[in-house]
Order: C-alpha cells, then sequence, then structure tokens
C-alpha cells in the first residue's frame, strides 16, 4: 500500500522452462526499411532481383552513422509493403520471398580463433559496424558506438536480468546457448584488454546458476563470473544493475564507461558472438508470445522478419476471442502496444504478450504518496502531475521530469488506478520547449 | 477479435482506495465497538446521525457537481437524476470516505454532548471541512477534526461533562476535573494536579472521562498495529509524531521535576501520552493520506510540527483540544512542506538539520517557560 512497491507478479512460470521452437521458416520475410534511429533509407537491390542470405540489401541513414541491411534469407526481393513496426508505426517494409535454399552471401565466412585473438579493438568495431550489432535488448542503441570509447574498462557486466514481467527469451537464451555467451564475453574482453566480466542474473534464476557454475568451470581462469542481483523492478536498469554487481553508484546521465565500466544484453553478446566468429549479421533472435490473451504461451528462436501471423497460430490462437486484446510489443510495464497484429519482428523485439484489455476506474487521487516511494530516480510523479493539470511550465521544469525512465512503477503502484506515466510523458513535452 | 491500443504500463497492481479506505474502517472497528460497549445509546445515536448526514452531504455534492448543462431542454427529476449519478461518480469509495469521517467524528465527541452539537459538527465538518474543498482527494484539513472542534467551540459550555457508565463512575472527589481540564490557573498545574486522581492503568484503560472512543488505547493501539501491518497507513507520521511528542514531553517533565521533586518525569511522559486524543490522532487522524503531505521527509516534518504544536498549545495555551488544533495547524503546512521548490523524496542534509531544529528549539523555549518562566508555579 503506502510502501516502496518493487515486486510485480512476473508470470514467467508460465514459459520459463519451455524449449523454443526453432526452424520456424516461412514464406515471406520483411526487413524495415527505416527505423526509430534511422529516418532514411537507399535500397540496393532491384525488385525481383535474387538475394543471398546475409546480404547486404539496402543501407539505413541515421543523424550520426549508417546502419546496413542485411537480407534475412535467400529468395527474391519482391518490393516494400506497410506493415507496424515494433514502435507502432505503419513503415515500409522489404519483403523477400524465401527460397528455402539457405544459400549464403560470400561475405559470411568462420575465423579460426588464431584469426580472432589477433583482432584488435578497431578491427571488431568495423565487423560490428559491418553487422549492424545493435542493443538487443530493446534499445537498439548501435553496439560499435559503444566500442569506440577510448577510456580504460576493467569491468564488463552481461545484462541478463530481464526484469520485465512476461518475457523470457533471454532467459531461454543463457540456458540454450551458454558457449555462444561465454566466447563472446571472452571476445569483447580481449578487445577492451579487459580482465573481469560478471554475467548478472536474478537471484531467483536457479536453473540459469546451475547451467553457468558448470560452464564457467571449462573457462577457468578467464575471470568471467556469475552474480546474483535483487530479484525487483527495475533491476535490469543499468543504473540498479551497476549498483548491485560492483558497488558503484552511477550518477544518472552518465556513461558507465567514465567509470571503467560497460555493458551489454545477453542477446547482443551472442549477436556479437555470430559477427566475430561467422563474420554473419543478426539474422535470428529468441522472442517469446505469452500473455493471457494466448492459449499456449511459448518461446521461439525466429529469423528476424517473421510476421507475428505465422507465429499466432503455432500457440494455439488467441483466448477467449470476443474479449478486447492488448498486444504489446516488449515488456508489459514499458513496452509499446500496437493496434494491429500485423507486426513484424525486428531484431529489437524480445516478446509479444497479448492481454485482455482491463479497464480501470480512475480515483481522483489521494496522494497516498506510493509513487514517490516506488520511483527510482526519486523523482515526485504525483508532484509533476498536478503541474502538468495546471499548465505550470515553471513548476514542471523544476521538478525535472527528464530524469525519469518510464519504468511505469508510478502507475503500477497508483492506488487511484491513474496512468501517471502518461502525465510524465506529457511533462517530458512541456519540459522540452 | 478486436485489438485496442493503450499506452504503457499495461499492468497494475491489485491493491487500491477501496482497499486502504476498509483498511481504516477495519482498524477503527474495535474502538467503536468497544465504545458501544461501553455507551450504547450515545455512540448508536451519534453515529447514526453522523454517518447518514456525511453519506447524504456527499451524495448531494455529486449530484451538484455533475448537473447537466443548462442548455435550454427540459429535464424532468428522473432524467436530471440519471445523468448526475451515471459513469459511477458515486461509487463505493465515496461512502468508505464518508463513513471514516463519520466514525473519526463519532469517536472524538464526548458523550456528554447534545444531538444538535453532533448535527451541527458533523455537517460543517463534511460541508466545510471537505466538500467545499472539492471533495474526496481535494480537502486541505481533516473533517472530522473541523467538525468536532467546531462543535466544541460553538457548544461547549453545553456539554454534560460526565455521563456514568458500568465501566467509569465519576467519583464525588473528582467531580471537576478530567485529565486536561480544571480550576487552577496554568493547564500545567492541572496536569501535575490531575496525575493524583488517576492511576496510569485507569488512563491506558479508558476509565476515565472523555470522548466517546478517543479514551481506550488498547484499542486504538490493536487499531495501529493492523494498520501498519497493512501498511495503510504511513508509519513515518506515526513515529515522528509520537516520537517528537514523547521526548518534549519527556523534558517538560524533566523542568517540572526540577522545580518540584515530587514528580516523577518518567510518568509525566507516560500520563501525557495516553491523556487526550495524543494516540488517536497520531493513528487515525494524521495518517489521513489526503491532509498530509507526499514526500517521506515531509512526513516526518509534518509529524514533529504537529507534535510541538500539541506540546505548546497543551501545556504554554490555555486552550482546550491540543491534539485537534495541531492537527489543523500540520494539515494547513502540510502543502508548504510539499512545494514543489524544495520538495524531494531524500532526505538531504538541509532536511535533516531543519528536522533537529524543528525538536531543539521548541524543546528549548519549553525548558525555558517551565523551569525559569512562570507556566508552572508548583
Amino acid at each position: 500500500m503506502i510502501s516502496k512497491t518493487r515486486y510485480i507478479e512476473d508470470s514467467k512460470n508460465l514459459t520459463s522452462l519451455l524449449p523454443s521452437i526453432r526452424y520456424v521458416n516461412p514464406k515471406y520475410l520483411f526487413c524495415p526499411v527505416t527505423n526509430a534511429r534511422c529516418a532514411t533509407a537507399d535500397i540496393l537491390v532491384k525488385e525481383g532481383e535474387h538475394v543471398n542470405c546475409c546480404q547486404k540489401i539496402g543501407m539505413r541513414h541515421g543523424p550520426f552513422f549508417d546502419q546496413p541491411i542485411h537480407a534475412p534469407c535467400s529468395g527474391t526481393y519482391l518490393g516494400t509493403e506497410k506493415h507496424y513496426h515494433r514502435n507502432g508505426k505503419l513503415v515500409d517494409f522489404m519483403k523477400i520471398e524465401n527460397d528455402f535454399q539457405e544459400t549464403y552471401d560470400p561475405s559470411v565466412k568462420t575465423r579460426t580463433p588464431e584469426e580472432i585473438a589477433a583482432l584488435s579493438k578497431e578491427e571488431m568495431t568495423q565487423i560490428i559496424k559491418d553487422c549492424a550489432l545493435v542493443g538487443l535488448g530493446g534499445s537498439s542503441f548501435p553496439t560499435y558506438v559503444k566500442f569506440q570509447t577510448d577510456k580504460p574498462i576493467n569491468m564488463i557486466l552481461i545484462n541478463g536480468i530481464e526484469c520485465e514481467p512476461y518475457i523470457t527469451a533471454d532467459h531461454r537464451l543463457m540456458l540454450e546457448y551458454p558457449y555462444r555467451i561465454m566466447d563472446g564475453i571472452k571476445y569483447v574482453m580481449q578487445a577492451f584488454n579487459c580482465k573481469h566480466a560478471k554475467i548478472c542474473i536474478k537471484k531467483k534464476y536457479k536453473d540459469i546458476k546451475m547451467v553457468y557454475d558448470q560452464v564457467i568451470k571449462e573457462y577457468a581462469g578467464s575471470g568471467i563470473e556469475l552474480c546474483l542481483v535483487g530479484n525487483y523492478y527495475p533491476q535490469g536498469w543499468e543504473v540498479e544493475m551497476i549498483k548491485n554487481a560492483t558497488g558503484i553508484k552511477l550518477k544518472q546521465g552518465e556513461l558507465p564507461s567514465n567509470r571503467g565500466i560497460i555493458n551489454f544484453n545477453v542477446s547482443t553478446i551472442v549477436g556479437l558472438y555470430k559477427a566475430v566468429k561467422y563474420n554473419m549479421p543478426v539474422i535470428k533472435r529468441n522472442i517469446t508470445i505469452t500473455g493471457d490473451g494466448i492459449n499456449y504461451p511459448k518461446n521461439f528462436r525466429v529469423r528476424v522478419g517473421t510476421s507475428i501471423k505465422e507465429l499466432i497460430p503455432l500457440c494455439g490462437g488467441y483466448k477467449n476471442p470476443d474479449k478486447e486484446k492488448v498486444f504489446i510489443l516488449g515488456g508489459p510495464m514499458m513496452g509499446a502496444s500496437v493496434p494491429n497484429d500485423d507486426v513484424i519482428i525486428s531484431k529489437t523485439v524480445t516478446s509479444i504478450i497479448v492481454l485482455d484489455k482491463t479497464e480501470y476506474h480512475e480515483e481522483p487521487c489521494v496522494r497516498c504518496g506510493s509513487c514517490v516511494l516506488s520511483c527510482p530516480t526519486h523523482l515526485e510523479p504525483v508532484q509533476i502531475m498536478n503541474a502538468v493539470k495546471a499548465m505550470d511550465k515553471e513548476r514542471v521544469k523544476k521538478l525535472n521530469p527528464l530524469k525519469c525512465i518510464e519504468c511505469g512503477l508510478c502507475s503500477y503502484s497508483c492506488t487511484s488506478k491513474i496512468n501517471v506515466t502518461d502525465y510524465i510523458r506529457k511533462a517530458k513535452i512541456m519540459a522540452k520547449l | 477479435m478486436t485489438i485496442v491500443k493503450e499506452n504503457s504500463p499495461h499492468l497494475r497492481r491489485k491493491a487500491d482506495v477501496t482497499r486502504m479506505m476498509s483498511d481504516v474502517l477495519i482498524a477503527l472497528a474495535p474502538t467503536l465497538i468497544f465504545s458501544f460497549v461501553v455507551y450504547p445509546i450515545n455512540t448508536l445515536i451519534f453515529y447514526a446521525i453522523s454517518l447518514a448526514i456525511m453519506i447524504l452531504s456527499e451524495f448531494i455534492y455529486v449530484g451538484l457537481r455533475n448537473m447537466p448543462p443548462k442548455d435550454g431542454t427540459k429535464r424532468t427529476f428522473k432524467e436530471w437524476f440519471q445523468y448526475a449519478y451515471k459513469d459511477h461518480h458515486f461509487n463505493r469509495n465515496n461512502v468508505l470516505s464518508a463513513s471514516i469521517t463519520a466514525t473519526i467524528f463519532t469517536l472524538v465527541m464526548p458523550a456528554g454532548a447534545p444531538i444538535y452539537a453532533v448535527i451541527i459538527g458533523a455537517l460543517v465538518g463534511i460541508v466545510f471541512g471537505k466538500l467545499v474543498f472539492g471533495g474526496l482527494g481535494s480537502n486541505i484539513f481533516n473533517p472530522a477534526v473541523v467538525g468536532m472542534l467546531f462543535a466544541k467551540l460553538c457548544f461547549g459550555s453545553q456539554y454534560v461533562k460526565y455521563v456514568d457508565t458500568w465501566f467509569y463512575t465519576a467519583p464525588d472527589a473528582v467531580a471537576g476535573p478530567s485529565m486536561l481540564s480544571g480550576g487552577l490557573s496554568s493547564t500545567l498545574d492541572n496536569f501535575v494536579n490531575n496525575m493524583n486522581y488517576y492511576s496510569l492503568g485507569d488512563l491506558f484503560l479508558g476509565r476515565i472521562p472523555g470522548t466517546l472512543g478517543e479514551v481506550y488505547k488498547i484499542t486504538i493501539l490493536v487499531g495501529m498495529v493492523y494498520l501498519l501491518i497493512r501498511r495503510s497507513a504511513d508509519y513515518r507520521i506515526i513515529l515522528s509524531y509520537l516520537g517528537t511528542f514523547t521526548l518534549l514531553s519527556l523534558i517538560v517533565g524533566l523542568s517540572v521535576f526540577g522545580k518540584n521533586n515530587d514528580v516523577n518525569p518518567w510518568m509525566f511522559t507516560l500520563y501525557s501520552l495516553f491523556s487526550g486524543g495524543v494516540l488517536f490522532g497520531a493513528v487515525f487522524m494524521l495518517t489521513d493520506p489526503v491532509t498530509s503531505p507526499i514526500n517521506p521527509p515531509s512526513r516526518v516534518m509534518f509529524g514533529i510540527i504537529a507534535a510541538v504544536s500539541t506540546v505548546f498549545i497543551r501545556y504554554l495555551a490555555a486552550l482546550p483540544e491540543g491534539v485537534g488544533f495541531s492537527i489543523l495547524i500540520a494539515n494547513m503546512i502540510a502543502c508548504v512542506l510539499d512545494h514543489y521548490e524544495w520538495s524531494s523524496s531524500i532526505y538531504t542534509k538541509k532536511k535533516i538539520i531543519g528536522m533537529v531544529c524543528l525538536v531543539v528549539i521548541p524543546a528549548l523555549i519549553l525548558f525555558l517557560c517551565v523551569y525559569l518562566g512562570g507556566v508552572y508555579n508548583g
């Protein structure tokens, strides 16, 4: 009640022990032409042209970087089509017809361990840049930018916390591909010439701990260890993770590399492993389809570009189809809701959650203070909400809403069922004006 | 199947305002039941009157607030009624919040209050304490306290001093003082004087003249434990209020002890803690979230301010109802504590210094007034 709310019923038991379903090979695959970080793009292939798997078929242009588009399968390029992207916007997608031949582009080649050991940081950065590796935890921040830091790094943190409820994609990835993750960490440590790395997981993930206790024995002397951190939300936020894993209290907005720390998501590490070992971009990823609106929640490892419409029937379709549903990409606390199930899985989609729509009756605020107590950034959400309602710009600026990470705990903990996070989004716009 | 869009977060916790208000009612129940056992008729009449008045006022207020627009169309009373009360405008939370106010108001009225004082007090409390500010969640002052003080200040002389019950019969010898009133010139003299009339056990059990519910410390403590376990009241307010009050009372007690060695300062502290409405006010009135500040540090400061004003009003001013007035004073300052220029949810060094000053300076003033000044004459 009037207390710090940190524990959310996570419903991960729906899928956490189910194996990932692989070998889903759909007829058509889609690549987004533009995304949230890159507004313009050039398409390098013509309609009807044959493309190879992992071939560079386009180039997105962002404000300070270019990002190549790779074909997720071999087949024929059929032109563009409009679908929903993970941010809930309707954008152009390149449609590729799969020929099920799996012919790889000549750029895909296996590097021997000796070749990899000889790679310098600059060479590795170039490989990652060419493979268009981005933060696969959901941020889609280009990974090579993190690699360009010239600060000395003495600790690498691997984020396997997955603090959002329902999602188990990283959980399955950690259980199923421990060697790829360990090798990936070794490559990063080699690049930064760093002696220590920690894989951060929640304390309650006993199964992951059992796996890694064994696997780490094979990598004795590498400096990689397992680090158990708290079970609460938002433990996966980098400030909280760094605080619990290393004891260093980062100021908000400060880059971790200033303190000699660099952090990656586990899926990014697997992507990095593929890029360094096989010179291959991310063409497959783990996702979870779950929620109380799905008959049989399941984990998948699918090609990037698969339409969700292909996967829903594999999960037994929607439960209670007469009820209104909310379709969420990402976690239920921070994820975006899309108005249609015609969504394409991009590199950064971690899960699809289908929930039955619940109508909450909004009561007047009784100033219980739960949002203030729960806020991980020590803001005062209710005060910001009142300032927004009063349209008082000075007050909004003084209350500093730009510090908000939109974790959603203020709305979650609100006893009056007010969507406080929504008011803070408005406050952010007001404060920027 | 339809897919609808909504803004994140998509999950909400189960606890809501209804649960918080029901918890307060459940915590009040032992005191109300005990009061009913001791004064069956008075409690029943007072409670029925205040419940009826407060819920009815809330109902009428909701209707007036959601009046249909004056656009020239003629509406029958039935249409008007349906328009005003559609969409759950008047729901269980309105009833629950009015019931809490009514319960607290009943429990702070003395058994000897005349019925018209109860009616007028309840009406003033709910209308001028709450509804004129905008109803649930918008009031500045605690409506029960407003009603109680209005009734006491306007009709105090008409209150019958003692109502005998099976639980407590006023002995003839003390047909004057209750614990906090009397005939001597200074309130502190009275207080020390009255310590001889009642044993601490009687004070704790409630075998003293007083209001319907404030005097039964055991049931209040049971309610407090329940509220704290369910986290429906903020422990910071209760702790800082009772802690500061105990500390300042001990300082007054020690100062009195310095002048008159017959007075035990520890007994003095316990007597002041268990007399009047200190416990009841701390547990049920100060912790009302609507009238208390939002930030944790402000809440601690809120409790300290209330405690300081209680001690000042009780021992230095010649006024009754120290707890009631101090709650209103603290309510008044709550919005200042939450002002955006200095509010934050972190305990900064400045705030801790401010809190310490808020305790130390009144302690010094009390010591000077009681030990060196003429507040206590022995």
